[in-house]
C-alpha cells in the first residue's frame, strides 16, 4: 500500500466515523427519526402519484402490446401515442373495452384524475363528481372535491412532487451558491469578504417577496421551475453567512496550516480539507431552509403566483378554498399536508443539529 | 468609534443605493406599466388610446430607459421627495402615514404580547428541562412554531366566521372596520378591535414560539456556564439562579433580536394583511406590485431597508456595548 493510499484511507475512516455517529445518535431520536420515515414517505408517494390517484391505467395490454399510459401524469409525452390516435380523449376504462375486448388493466388505487372533474359512468357505475360546495369528503372522493368537481385527494398527490422537488431543488442551488460566496469570504478575507458580505447584506435586504414577484413576473413562461430558481437565488444569504463563519475559524486551524505547509493550493484546502469539516453545521440550516423554501412556495400560490395550470401545489388548493371558506376540505388536508412536512424538516434540521454540535451533545451527557 | 459608525453609514449607504437600484430596475422590468394594467385589467373601454397613453408616459416620465429613470428617482429622494403614486394620486410619504398606525396596531400588539407570554413560557421551559410537561409544552411550542400562518388564518376564519357565524363568537373576515366614519368614537375603537383579533392572534402565535424556544436556547447555554455552578455552590436558590444570574446574562441576544422585529413591526406582513384585507403597510406593498406603482414599491421598498440596515447596525452596536470581548474596530 502506498503512502498516499494510506493517507486517503485513514481520513476517508475518520470522517465516516463522525457521520456514522451522528446516524447512530439521530437514530436514537424518535421524532426526528418518525419525521425522516414521513419525508421518505412522501418521496414515495411523489414517485407513485400516478398509481396512487389517477385515470389512466398503470399498466394495460392494448391490441396486443403493454402500455403504461400511467407515465402521461409524469410528462405529456411519455404517454404512448396510440391511445391518442384510437381517439380515446383521456377516458381509459370504457374505450379499452370497446375498442379491444381482450385488453386488461391494472388501475391506479383511487380512481380520480388530478386535472379534471370525473365525468358520470366514466368508471362503470359510478355518478360524476360534485361541483360547488356539495364535494365533502366521502368514499369515492376522499378529500372532498374542489369549486369545478376535481378531486381533492388526487391533486394533492400529484402536488407532493412540487413540494418536495421545490424544498430539495431550491435548496440544493441556495446551499451551492451561499457555500460558495461563504467560503471564498471566509477563506480569503481582506477585500474578498468586504465584497461577498456587501453582496450577501444586499441580497437580505432586498424585500424576498418583491424580488420573487418581480423575477415571476419578468420570465417569460412562469413554470415551477423557475420559482424554485428564484427561491434558491434569494434564500442563500444565511448558509453564506455561517460557512463564512465556519471557514474564517478553521482556516486559522493547524490542520489547515499543515495542508498548506504539504503545498496544497486554496482551492484544495478549501474543497477537500476545510468544506468536510464545515459541512455538518452548514447542513442544518439547509435543512431549515427546505421547510421555508417549501413555506414560501405554497405562501406564493396562496397568493395567486402559483405554478401556472394544470399543475397544482398545496398552496394553489388554499388558493381556491379562500373564495369558498364553507368547504372547510378544501383548507383542512392541504393545510396539514404543508404543515407536517414543515414541521418533519424542521425536526429532522433540529435533530441534525443537535448530533452534529458537539456543545449541544455535551449538555445531553 | 466614530470612524467605526462613519464607515458603516457609508458602507449603509452604498448598500441602499445598490438595492432601490436592482429593485427598480425589476419593477420597470416587470410587463406591463401603471397606466395598462390599471385601466386594462378592470374596463377594456377605459383603455387609453395610443396618444394618450404616450402623453400620459411623458408626464410621469416612462418614456425614458430605467436607469435614467432610477437617477431621477435618486434625486428626488435626496431631495426628501418620494413622489407621488400613480395609482393613488397622492404622495407616497401620505401613503405610507396612513397604512403606518392600522400595521402597527397589530404587529405593535403582536409583539407585546408575544414578549409577555414569551419570556415566562421561555423561563418556564428551562427551570422544568426535561420533565415531562417541559416536554409537552416545548412540543406544542414547536408544532406552533411549524404551522404556517396562513393555514392557521384560514382555519380561524372557517371557525369563527363561517362556523360560528350568528353566535357571539363571530368574529368579521376581513377588513378593519364596518362602521360609518361618523360612528362614535368608542364604538369605532370596538369594531376596529373585534376586526383586530385573528389578525393579531395570527401574527403573534409565530412570534410567541420563536421567543420562547430562544429564550429557552439561550438560557440552555447559560445555565452551562461557570458563574452559574458559582451561584448554585454559594448556596443562591433555583429561582434566584434562573433569574439573577442565567437569565439575566441572556438579555444580550434578546435585545439583538427585538431590534432586528424592528422592520417587521413597521413593514407588517404581507400575508396576514392580505388574508385579513387589513389596510397596512404589507398590503400596500403587494398592492404596488401589482399594481406597477413604481413610486410606491421604490418608497416601501427603501422603508424596509433602511430600517432592516438600522436593526443590523442598533445589533452590532449593542454587542460591543454589552459584550467588551467584542470589539468595533
Amino acid at each position: 500500500m502506498t503512502d498516499s493510499q494510506s493517507r486517503h484511507q485513514s481520513r476517508s475512516f475518520q470522517s465516516q466515523g463522525f457521520w456514522a455517529d451522528a446516524w447512530a445518535r439521530f437514530r436514537r431520536k424518535p421524532l426526528a427519526m418518525a419525521a425522516l420515515v414521513f419525508v421518505t414517505l412522501l418521496a414515495a408517494v411523489a414517485l407513485l402519484a400516478p398509481a396512487i390517484a389517477g385515470t389512466k391505467p398503470v399498466l394495460c395490454r392494448y391490441k396486443g402490446r403493454i402500455y403504461a399510459p400511467c407515465l402521461g401524469y409524469f410528462d405529456r409525452r411519455l404517454e404512448p401515442t396510440i391511445f391518442a390516435k384510437d381517439r380515446f380523449r383521456g377516458t381509459y376504462p370504457r374505450n379499452l373495452k370497446e375498442k379491444d375486448a381482450d385488453s386488461w388493466a391494472i388501475w391506479p388505487l383511487v380512481f380520480q384524475d388530478p386535472h379534471r372533474a370525473v365525468r358520470e359512468n366514466e368508471w362503470p357505475g359510478r355518478p360524476a363528481n360534485p361541483a360547488k360546495d356539495e364535494g365533502r369528503p366521502n368514499g369515492i372522493n376522499l378529500f372532498g372535491t374542489d369549486q369545478y368537481g376535481v378531486d381533492v385527494f388526487a391533486k394533492m398527490v400529484h402536488g407532493t412532487t412540487i413540494a418536495l422537488l421545490v424544498g430539495v431543488v431550491s435548496m440544493g442551488l441556495a446551499g451551492t451558491i451561499g457555500i460558495i460566496v461563504g467560503a471564498l469570504g471566509g477563506y480569503f478575507g481582506g477585500w474578498v469578504d468586504m465584497l461577498t458580505s456587501r453582496v450577501t447584506e444586499i441580497v437580505m435586504c432586498v424585500p424576498t417577496l418583491v424580488l420573487i414577484l418581480a423575477v415571476i413576473a419578468i420570465v417569460e413562461k412562469p413554470t415551477i421551475w423557475k420559482t424554485m430558481a428564484i427561491i434558491g437565488a434569494t434564500g442563500w444569504t444565511g448558509i453564506a453567512r455561517l460557512t463564512r463563519g465556519e471557514f474564517l475559524r478553521l482556516r486559522q486551524s493547524e490542520f489547515v496550516t499543515a495542508a498548506r505547509a504539504t503545498g496544497a493550493g486554496p482551492v484544495r484546502i478549501m474543497l477537500r480539507h476545510i468544506l468536510p469539516n464545515a459541512l455538518a453545521p452548514v447542513l442544518v440550516p439547509i435543512t431549515f431552509g427546505i421547510a421555508s423554501a417549501i413555506l414560501t412556495e405554497s405562501s406564493l400560490s396562496f397568493l395567486g403566483f402559483g405554478p401556472p395550470p394544470p399543475a397544482a401545489s398545496w398552496g394553489s388548493l388554499l388558493n381556491d378554498a379562500r373564495s369558498n371558506l364553507s368547504m372547510w376540505w378544501l383548507v383542512v388536508f392541504p393545510g396539514v399536508a404543508i404543515f407536517l412536512t414543515v414541521l418533519a424538516y424542521n425536526l429532522i434540521g433540529e435533530g441534525l443539529q443537535e448530533v452534529t454540535d458537539p456543545r449541544l451533545r455535551e449538555a445531553r451527557k | 468609534m466614530a470612524t467605526y459608525l462613519l464607515r458603516r453609514l457609508l458602507l449603509g449607504m452604498l448598500t441602499l443605493v445598490a438595492i432601490t437600484f436592482i429593485v427598480y430596475g425589476l419593477a420597470r422590468n416587470m410587463p406591463g406599466t401603471p397606466l395598462t394594467v390599471q385601466m386594462g385589467e378592470s374596463d377594456p373601454s377605459r383603455k387609453l388610446n395610443p396618444e394618450d397613453q404616450e402623453r400620459m408616459k411623458r408626464i410621469y416620465g416612462l418614456d425614458r430607459p430605467w436607469h435614467e429613470g432610477y437617477l431621477r428617482w435618486l434625486g428626488n429622494v435626496v431631495r426628501g421627495d418620494l413622489g407621488r403614486s400613480f395609482s393613488r394620486k397622492q404622495p407616497v410619504t401620505t401613503l405610507i402615514g396612513e397604512r403606518i398606525g392600522p400595521t402597527f396596531l397589530v404587529s405593535g400588539t403582536a409583539l407585546v404580547l408575544a414578549w409577555l407570554l414569551g419570556v415566562p413560557l421561555g423561563l418556564y421551559a428551562s427551570a422544568r428541562s426535561g420533565m415531562a410537561d417541559e416536554r409537552a409544552t416545548s412540543l406544542l411550542l414547536y408544532i406552533l412554531y411549524s404551522f404556517p400562518t396562513f393555514v392557521a388564518a384560514l382555519f380561524l376564519q372557517i371557525v369563527f366566521s363561517v362556523w360560528l357565524r350568528g353566535t357571539a363568537w363571530e368574529l368579521p373576515l376581513f377588513g378593519m372596520s364596518d362602521l360609518p366614519a361618523d360612528a362614535s368614537w368608542a364604538a369605532r375603537a370596538a369594531d376596529i378591535a373585534r376586526h383586530a383579533i385573528l389578525p393579531v392572534t395570527c401574527q403573534t402565535y409565530v412570534s410567541l414560539a420563536y421567543d420562547s424556544r430562544f429564550i429557552k436556547a439561550n438560557m440552555e447555554e447559560a445555565v452551562r456556564q461557570d458563574y452559574i455552578r458559582t451561584a448554585r455552590a454559594k448556596g443562591a436558590g433555583p429561582g434566584r439562579v434562573l433569574f439573577h444570574h442565567a437569565f439575566r446574562n441572556t438579555l444580550i441576544p434578546l435585545v439583538t433580536l427585538l431590534g432586528l422585529s424592528l422592520p417587521g413591526l413597521i413593514g407588517g406582513s404581507v400575508i396576514i394583511e392580505q388574508i385579513f384585507t387589513w389596510p397596512g403597510m404589507g398590503r400596500l406593498f403587494f398592492e404596488s406590485i401589482r399594481e406597477r406603482d413604481y413610486p410606491t414599491i421604490m418608497g416601501l421598498t427603501l422603508m424596509f431597508s433602511v430600517l432592516t440596515l438600522i436593526g443590523q447596525l442598533l445589533a452590532d452596536l449593542l454587542y460591543c456595548l454589552v459584550d467588551p470581548r467584542v470589539s468595533v474596530e
